[in-house]
């Protein structure tokens, strides 16, 4: 048995690559960053004004938000949660009007150690309570009666990265591409786990299926996108292989989904593999009965997720590249359901956490007693603001090539 | 690895590839009449679309009937398909045996819980490799194709609702029996299925506080879509759907016995049984106004309202359109589908017969052109070789890998489709098939990074690492449970090609390629596929050409 790439191989591999006139120049130059970035001090993206790396979590689901990060000092909250809401001296205070829930320890820790900025009221005018309509929003940064087609990080992409060569400037950690990344090109990469890439050949077979990786245009769409990918996948599995052994983590973290892809984003990170964007996913938030302990579970997870992956990319001196922001489809109706749990609502909470994020809140309390026509709260902060301040501060790219419309950037980040 | 001179294309190749170019062109895949060309492709075409697999044999026998005969022959088979017989844990009468009652002590209440999650479970697993089975067995592929079709369309999943195998075996059941009737029944059914009553909260929605969660997949996903409906629509039907809940079955006795604690209030725990109930003083009786229409609506009253929508045929036909494929650029195939849908009552057959007779799925846009769903893949292949299957839990977690695991779709829009299904992770995957199918071997490298949390460990971290220890020890041995059956299969290339046809590897190569690939094969995967062949003993040859036929662009499409 034989692996289908080692490294000796390697380079051999991407001559051969070159010499086909049928690849596409962009891969032949994936090809040559990823043969020379071994050498110390190579930025991992030539072509950017920064070597900055941008972290998306998604809360899939719609996080209950006013159970995230809880008015406590509120009556109304109390009133209209007489089963889930959390109690005033449970809450893990962050002033006097609001604190988080009890299971978010380690971000309560952050926040007073000054690396965690927190956004209040984050939504977008009238609102979807479809999680399709609303995370398609969301990931497009579209206006709500015309959802587009391409993802805001695909149209940074697109726009902003035009001399940047690479097939993987976005990676998703997942099982299926993230609408955020798709563009007018494809230069992006998703998979669950990189172990699947590692397929392991008789050598009878081995020759054969190298040779099926070679592009030949058929004119036939969806059979052309199967031979992109299929080339692609190949020079990949290289380079993941080697980002996971030759970076391994200097902590420990639990065996819990979210904990372990951002373990495997830092060793990414730290590899400086030519990724600007990852994406990963932290699902199960549509809690619409017996949400107390779920919702406690998965705050947890995020807590503890988060603050390990700070801590861990501080120890290796990454901290101040990356910025990481969560987001989710909407937050919940401020009144419970009869099930004990909450059902679709609007405006919501999102964390960011870097080595130069602006920390603190930003926003007011969620007001309860100014509510729409369903009785939900009403967004105060346009997250395409916070987009664009992620956009203009960190990323070093023009907001208004990217977002649909013009939006003043948050001042998230500390510029 | 160099580039050796025969490695090149050959001039030859460019010839040949050029004249099918030209050949592609000048076949119109219609005659002027607009009436779509029927014959081998053609029948292939529909075969691989529609039953999984299209062998040659099947192909002509299709082709020498005129087009609509051979429609109707596909339909009345798939109408006339027997119910499979049931798996034997499926219950007739169903009493939830997992209750959790308040003067039950926590040790007490776990015993039982574990014994039910244990079955549940193993059960869950065998009724995966239970329709596969089907599936590969059957004589009837399209029955099955619609059932899976619906499973999509309406979901449910495992991942909300716990602990209730039978409930997804009878929502099985009632896709598969309604699966090419009529849609107005089919919704009824639907919306009382247990296991969708469970998934989209319809179980105890009360008038006083109406639950939206099923009045808005309702319409968004099941029969309207978005734009088709508003909010005060989705209140409105939410409250006229009030009333409804699961119960024990008629006739049994009822044991008084104080519930658990109203905080633990999990329906899994608390239901008697799964048999749909209206309860009367639960029911909103109001006046509800849905659709610019008044009355004092419920359940059928809603239904009826919402089916008779023009956006209802429509959206119908156009997932079915996405999942058969053709090529209806202007939306015409589509109209034509939500009429036929509307004259006929809201019946899901006339659709089909426009469908698979339509130029625009005939058309040459369309032909070898559609990724296949990961079932398609996998039942397709086990066709296609013939292989004797045994369907296991192991060979059933294959399709989960790829995305699609059965009763689990991830989220309530069902499963993604087209390139949505290729990534780099899931076709490094699909390239390891022959692993699987001709070595009998468990595909390696596939574990999820981390397992799910679930509730929140204790602050103390003493107690947290202890518990998460135990998590991992029951996920070991669910694994090990899971995959006790491994991968049961037997491939026989006797039954594909003649022994001595092996001896010329053009001739092996070219009769794999016919049987096993219906869109465009490229000229490398032809001449590697030759090339391959060359290099080892006939006896060899075989499989190595199916093992690198499975793992090509090509094998992906149908």
């Amino acid at each position: 048995m034989t692996y289908l790439f080692d490294r000796r191989r390697f380079n051999r591999v991407l001559g051969l690559t070159a010499l086909s006139a049928t690849v596409p120049t962009f891969l032949y130059k994936t090809g040559a960053i990823l043969a020379g970035d071994a050498q110390r001090g190579i930025a991992p993206l030539p072509g950017l004004k920064d070597n900055h790396v941008l972290v998306l979590v998604q809360l899939a689901g719609g996080n209950d938000g006013l159970n995230t990060l809880i008015p406590y000092r509120d009556d109304a909250y109390y009133k209209a949660r007489p089963k889930i809401s959390i109690a005033a001296d449970k809450v893990l205070k962050l002033d006097d009007r609001l604190g988080l829930h009890p299971e978010m320890v380690e971000l309560h820790r952050l926040y007073k150690d000054g690396g965690l900025t927190i956004v209040t009221n984050v939504g977008y005018p009238n609102p979807n309570r479809s999680h399709f309509a609303s995370m398609d929003i969301w990931e497009t940064a579209s206006p709500s009666h015309r959802i587009g087609r391409t993802g805001w990080i695909g149209r940074y992409f697109d726009n902003e990265c035009t001399g940047v060569p690479g097939a993987m400037l976005g990676l998703r950690l997942g099982e299926q591409q993230a609408l955020t990344f798709v563009g007018e090109r494809s230069r992006t990469a998703t998979f669950a786990n990189p172990a699947v890439l590692d397929a392991s050949v008789s050598r009878a077979a081995a020759k054969g299926l190298e040779k099926l990786s070679d592009i030949e245009p058929t004119g036939i769409s969806a059979l052309d996108f199967v031979q992109r990918t299929k080339n692609e996948t190949r020079t990949l599995a290289q380079r993941l292989r080697s980002a996971v052994c030759d970076n391994k983590s200097p902590i420990d973290y639990p065996p819990f989904a979210l904990c372990q892809s951002l373990k495997l984003v830092a060793q990414m990170i730290a590899a400086e593999i030519p990724t600007r964007v990852f994406y990963v996913t932290h699902g199960g938030f549509d809690t619409h009965s017996a949400q107390a302990n779920r919702h406690a579970g998965l705050l947890q997870e995020l807590s503890q997720a988060l603050s390990l992956f700070q801590r861990d990319l501080k120890a290796r001196g990454h901290l101040d590249r990356v910025l990481l922001l969560t987001f989710s489809e909407f937050g919940r109706r401020i009144e419970e359901n009869r099930q004990a749990g909450t059902d679709h609502g609007t405006a919501n909470v999102m964390f960011l956490l870097g080595g130069h994020v602006n920390p603190g809140i930003h926003g007011t309390p969620p007001d309860l007693g100014h509510r729409d026509e369903q009785g939900d709260l009403i967004f105060k902060i346009d997250f395409r603001a916070v987009y664009a301040g992620v956009l203009r501060d960190w990323l070093h790219a023009d907001p208004t090539r990217v977002l649909n419309g013009k939006f003043d950037p948050a001042p998230v980040v500390k510029i | 690895m160099c580039r050796s001179p025969h490695d090149s294309p050959r001039p030859r190749n460019y010839l040949l590839a050029l004249l099918s170019l030209l050949l592609m062109t000048i076949t119109a895949a219609a005659d002027q009449s607009g009436k779509p060309v029927w014959d081998v492709k053609a029948a292939g075409h529909l075969l691989s679309r529609t039953s999984f697999s299209a062998s040659p044999e099947e192909a002509a026998r299709l082709a020498a009937l005129p087009l609509d005969r051979a429609v109707q022959q596909l339909l009345d088979e798939a109408a006339a398909a027997k119910p499979p017989k049931r798996p034997s844990w499926v219950r007739d009468q169903w009493i939830n045996g997992g209750r959790r009652w308040s003067d039950m002590s926590a040790e007490e209440y776990l015993i039982i819980l574990r014994r039910n999650s244990a079955r549940n479970r193993a059960e869950l697993a065998d009724l995966k490799a239970w329709w596969l089975q089907q599936m590969m067995d059957t004589k009837a592929p399209l029955r099955e194709q619609m059932t899976l079709f619906w499973h999509g369309h309406f979901t449910s999943g495992t991942n909300k609702v716990f602990n209730l195998s039978q409930g997804f075996y009878q929502q099985n059941e009632t896709w598969r029996k309604y699966a090419l009737g009529n849609f107005r029944d089919f919704l009824e059914a639907v919306t009382l299925d247990p296991a969708m009553m469970a998934y989209l909260d319809l179980e105890r929605s009360n008038k006083t506080h109406p639950n939206e969660n099923y009045a808005r997949e309702l319409m968004e996903l099941f029969t309207l879509g978005v734009g088709n409906y508003t909010e005060k629509d989705v209140q409105e039907v939410a409250r006229a759907l009030t009333g409804w809940t699961l119960d024990a079955p008629p006739g049994t006795v009822i044991v008084k016995r104080p519930t658990a604690p109203d905080r633990l209030v999990f329906p899994s725990i608390t239901r008697e049984g799964l048999v749909p109930t209206f309860v009367p003083q639960w029911h909103d009786d109001g006046v509800k106004r849905i659709f610019g229409k008044s009355g004092r609506f419920g359940l059928k009253e809603v239904l009826d309202v919402i089916v008779a929508q023009p956006a209802c045929g429509r959206h119908l036909a156009g997932k079915l359109i996405a999942y058969f494929g053709a090529h209806d650029p202007e939306g015409k195939l589509r109209e034509r589908m939500a009429e036929a849908f509307r004259s006929s009552k809201y019946e899901i057959r006339p659709m089909l017969e426009v469908l698979f007779t339509a130029p625009e799925f005939y058309a040459l846009e369309a032909r070898g052109n559609q990724i296949k769903g990961p079932v398609r893949l996998l039942i397709g292949a086990c066709r296609d070789l013939r292989l004797e299957v045994k369907a296991t839990p192991t060979l059933a977690q294959f399709t989960a890998l790829l995305g699609q695991e059965l009763f689990n779709p991830p989220t309530v829009k069902g499963w993604p489709s087209g390139k949505s299904w290729i990534t780099a992770s899931t076709l490094a995957l699909r390239c390891r098939l022959g692993e699987m199918l001709l070595d009998g071997k468990e595909i390696t490298g596939t574990e999820p990074l981390g397992r799910q949390r679930l509730m929140a460990l204790s602050q103390n971290p003493q107690e947290a690492a202890a518990t998460t220890k135990r998590l991992l020890e029951i996920d070991a041995e669910r694994a090990e449970m899971e995959k006790k059956d491994g991968i049961q299969v037997r491939f026989d290339a006797d039954r594909l090609v003649a022994a001595k046809m092996a001896d010329n590897p053009e001739k092996l190569v070219d009769a794999l390629l016919e049987r096993m690939v219906v869109t465009k094969v490229r000229s490398l995967t032809r001449l590697t596929l030759i090339d391959a062949c060359a290099g080892v003993p006939a006896a060899d040859r075989p499989a190595l050409a199916i093992r690198l036929i499975l793992a090509s662009p090509e094998y992906q499409l149908e």
